[in-house]
């Protein structure tokens, strides 16, 4: 021990490893010593982990330990079984046995045919039997050779369960070491010295899962031999490979789930309509704006706009985009797909960013949203594009409905993220120069969150993107119906002509909003 | 300069959920901080502040961090609600004024400079600074020359084009003071302004914002952490300590006679020099003794307000005491080397 303090005495050590091992004190002061004064192994066995395994784990309420070798025992156990007791190549006898039926069966087909005269019927039924008789060969052979391999499948388990003892003996200090670091910072949750009653709790666990899986893996037909084992007593019919429940139980679930659907589709059909009414007024309005305005000048206005917002390199790129879709015949798909996203984006961010403000100033509402909006993140599509049918129909308002559903949370998170990212010295500064809400926001909270919200809005149109291919599922089309197409006939060269037109409409989008972005902020 | 300006009386801000029932039983029970904090889960951020500052004085709040300066000086323009207590600014009772008025006093008359500037940083130094004015609804035309007028002030004409982060630290501070006079207030405060910048900048801001205060003459509230500074700036000074305002006096009071052990820790690093006066540690001249070869009528003679570097310089330059006389010439006390090395050395005789 040194006077500077900065030394931590070999008895203060001492002292607190004593306090955390409980019994046998001595011992693990001294492996720990070893243990914390080598930067290589440590070579520190522990006897007692070696012997009673998981157990000991248990024991010491070391639970990561106690899995562990839960697990390997186990497998160690498994082999051990099926070198002792288990039939080996029974699933190969069985298929021999199931051919040799089948063989058996087309043998007589054949007489059956030769007897009615159909020459070219026996004949087939022989040339199958032929085969299968070929193929029973190769399954008697691997048969006896896996009835052979018994022996060492046994040399491999004991093998295997020597060596997970050896690893428990060694690795037991490492680990209790490990948890003593845990216990020193986290005394009340960290459990100190041996517990009888997580000992117990660890026994119950190994029966509980021992037996059974060993029983699972080291037998050819679990259930029929359970069954008679226990045959009075379980009434023979509980199989321990399924769970046993009725088929019946989930149709009557999902029955009752159709009725609810209808229902509501009944109850609320004026609300789903006049949302429907509503998507579709924003869909024409773009259609008109990109389809039935002349190719020329919407293909000018594009490149013009791609050149003042994001500069001549995108211009550039934009361009060669719009000819490849114009020479490849998809101008109007590819316009009916980028008002479909268009729509859907601009739903999404009218009614993203609002929400995304509320919910960057209320935290209740944000604790409220947030398992909404993770809901819309990550429930696949296929899952809502059913409820969305039922209420809305097929076609494109559906489609874009389905657009926004996925689109809509990362401008709204990314909005809320940008709100509560104004420094809060920032905004006290507002306040204290007399602004009211409506000018905190307008002058300072908004202006602040606009990189997040642009980049909420940037996520939101290319998550659209991704979207179309599905919507084209529910009858909306455009590019992604072609795809859709294409997927149905496997026409490959469809599908890759398709993909690219998609891929150039969300690269020359992205490049624009990006550009645009970017040169407004370097204006600043 | 008598006229008052802000006047705080009994304020207490109690943090917590149950604040309300823990300002009732303090003021019940007269319960300590600790006990506060064990019963009722609240923090007592500012308790019992009362001062009143006139027209025209610098007011230097002084405290370490966690002392409760920033909290109380935020119960001013009301960022923060008092849970007990009186604050009037310019006549007006701050506590019961209604939303919209509230808003015109922090917009019209009551301006604030942050420690960390809190410039917005999309807005160019002159939109910055015209911000208080956009606020008010002002047109951009005035807005404009107003900046100017301001960053003319603060000597950082010819940035106004330019974005706060092209700044250095000194000057986005100097925005910020702008900012604060752009809509002309008769109050400042100034929360720690100069605290995050290094010490050559500070000093640099410190005297311009001595000669800009002294030419403006605005009621100033001055937060700090650093008693050279509140020493060098503030006309009057009040000590903070876990929310509580333990002393309030002149610079020279403050040094001359600290009221417990927490300022005399404090102010024993500090010069006395340039705070204690001759009148402080002079003899009466009636009590005066002269020593052998000692003649006042041959000492020189300084008025009484005449600091310790002063006196110094002109005891080095004679054998005989010091005489000091009053403000209409007559002698009022002697000051011989032994007075004043006491003086020096304990700042009273």
């Amino acid at each position: 021990m040194t006077d500077t303090g900065l030394e931590l005495g070999a008895s203060d050590l001492d002292h607190s490893v004593g306090g955390f091992a409980k019994e046998n004190r001595d011992y693990y002061t001294g492996e720990f010593e070893k243990i914390q004064g080598t930067t290589g192994f440590p070579w520190s066995w522990n006897t007692m982990a070696a012997v009673v395994g998981p157990l000991w784990g248990a024991w010491r309420g070391a639970w990561g330990f106690f899995w562990t070798f839960l697990v390997l025992e186990l497998f160690a156990f498994v082999q051990l079984g099926r070198g002792l007791w288990g039939e080996l190549g029974a699933d190969q006898l069985a298929k021999v046995e199931r051919l040799t039926a089948n063989i058996a069966k087309r043998e007589q087909q054949a007489k059956e045919a030769v007897a009615a005269g159909d020459q070219a019927a026996a004949d087939g039924a022989l040339k199958i039997a032929e085969n299968l008789k070929k193929v029973v060969v190769s399954a008697q052979e691997a048969a006896d050779k896996a009835a052979g391999e018994a022996s060492t499948i046994l040399l491999i388990g004991i093998a295997l369960l020597i060596a997970v003892k050896v690893i428990e003996g060694f690795y037991a200090n490492i680990a209790y070491e490990k948890q003593y670091l845990g216990w020193r910072a986290n005394p009340d949750k960290v459990q100190a010295g041996p517990n009888t009653g997580s000992a117990i709790f660890g026994g119950i666990l190994l029966v509980a899962i021992w037996p059974l899986t060993l029983f699972r893996f080291t037998v050819t037909d679990p259930d029929k031999i359970l069954s008679s084992l226990t045959g009075g007593f379980l009434g023979g019919s509980v199989p321990i490979t399924e769970f046993p429940v009725k088929k019946e139980f989930y149709a009557s679930w999902a029955k009752k789930g159709d009725a609810g659907f209808d229902f509501l589709a009944n109850e609320f059909g004026t609300v789903f309509n006049g949302v429907t009414a509503t998507i579709r007024a924003v869909l024409d309005f773009l259609e008109i704006i990109l389809i039935q305005t002349p190719w020329p000048v919407v293909m000018v206005v594009i490149v013009v706009m791609a050149f003042r917002l994001a500069g001549p390199r995108v211009a550039v790129f934009t361009a060669a985009s719009l000819l490849y879709l114009s020479f490849m015949g998809l101008w109007e798909l590819s316009m009916i797909t980028v008002a479909l996203i268009g729509a859907g984006a601009a739903l999404c961010v009218i009614f993203g960013i609002p929400l995304g403000i509320w919910f960057g100033k209320s935290k209740r509402a944000y604790t409220f949203a947030e398992p909404v909006l993770d809901f819309m993140q990550t429930m696949p599509a296929f899952v809502y594009l059913i409820p969305i049918i039922a209420f809305f129909g097929t076609g494109k308002p559906p489609g874009v409905l389905a657009t926004i559903i996925f689109a809509m949370p990362p401008v709204i998170r990314l909005t809320a993220l940008g709100m509560r990212g104004v420094p809060e010295a920032t905004k006290e500064a507002a306040v204290a120069f007399g602004c009211s809400r409506w000018q905190l926001l307008m002058n300072v909270e908004l202006p602040l969150a606009m990189p997040s919200i642009m980049t909420g809005i940037n996520q939101t149109i290319l998550m659209s993107l991704s979207m179309v291919v599905i919507a084209s599922l529910i009858g909306a089309e455009g590019l992604g119906a072609l795809i859709l197409e294409a997927l149905q006939y496997a026409a490959k060269g469809q599908g890759l002509l398709g993909g690219l037109a998609i891929l150039f409409c969300a690269m020359v989008i992205d490049r624009i909003a990006q550009g645009m972005y970017r040169r407004k902020t370097e204006g600043q | 300069m008598d006229e008052e300006v802000i006047r705080l009386e009994n304020v207490w801000k109690i943090f917590g959920d149950r604040a309300d029932e823990a300002m009732a039983a303090i003021k019940k029970d007269n319960l300590t901080k600790a006990e506060v904090l064990s019963q009722f889960q609240c923090v007592v951020g500012i308790a019992d502040c009362s001062f009143s500052v006139p027209r025209g004085e610098i007011f230097c709040i002084m405290g370490l961090s966690g002392s409760g300066k920033s909290t109380l000086v935020r119960h001013l323009n009301r960022l923060i609600e008092p849970t007990s207590g009186k604050i009037h600014v310019l006549g007006k009772d701050m506590i019961s004024l209604p939303a919209e008025e509230l808003r015109e006093m922090r917009a019209m008359h009551i301006g604030m400079v942050f420690q960390h500037m809190a410039l917005l940083p999309h807005r160019t130094v002159r939109d910055n600074v015209g911000f208080p004015l956009q606020v008010r609804g002002e047109p951009k035309s005035k807005r404009w020359a107003t900046s100017q007028h301001c960053l003319n002030l603060v000597n950082l004409d010819g940035y106004e084009d330019r974005f706060p982060r092209e700044l250095s630290g000194g000057m986005q501070q100097r925005v910020g003071l702008a900012r604060a006079l752009a809509s002309d207030p008769e109050v400042l405060l100034m929360d720690e302004p100069f605290s995050a910048l290094d010490p050559l900048i500070r000093r640099q801001l410190q005297d311009q914002f001595m000669a800009l205060s002294a030419e403006l003459q605005k009621t100033t509230i001055f937060i700090t952490h650093d008693l050279d500074e509140a020493i060098r700036i503030g006309n009057r000074i009040a000590i903070m300590k876990d929310g509580r305002i333990v002393q309030i006096g002149t610079p020279e009071d403050i040094v001359t006679n600290p009221t417990d052990d927490y300022v005399k820790d404090f102010v024993e690093g500090i010069s006395k020099l340039k705070l204690v006066f001759a009148h402080t540690i002079m003899e009466k001249i009636g009590k005066y003794k002269p020593a052998r070869g000692e003649a006042l009528s041959k000492s020189p003679r300084v008025p009484h307000d005449t600091d310790l570097d002063h006196l110094i310089d002109i005891s080095t330059e004679t054998t005989q005491p010091i005489v000091i006389t009053d403000d209409d010439g007559k002698d009022v006390g002697v000051i011989n080397k032994s007075t004043l090395l006491k003086g020096i050395k304990g700042g009273k005789a």
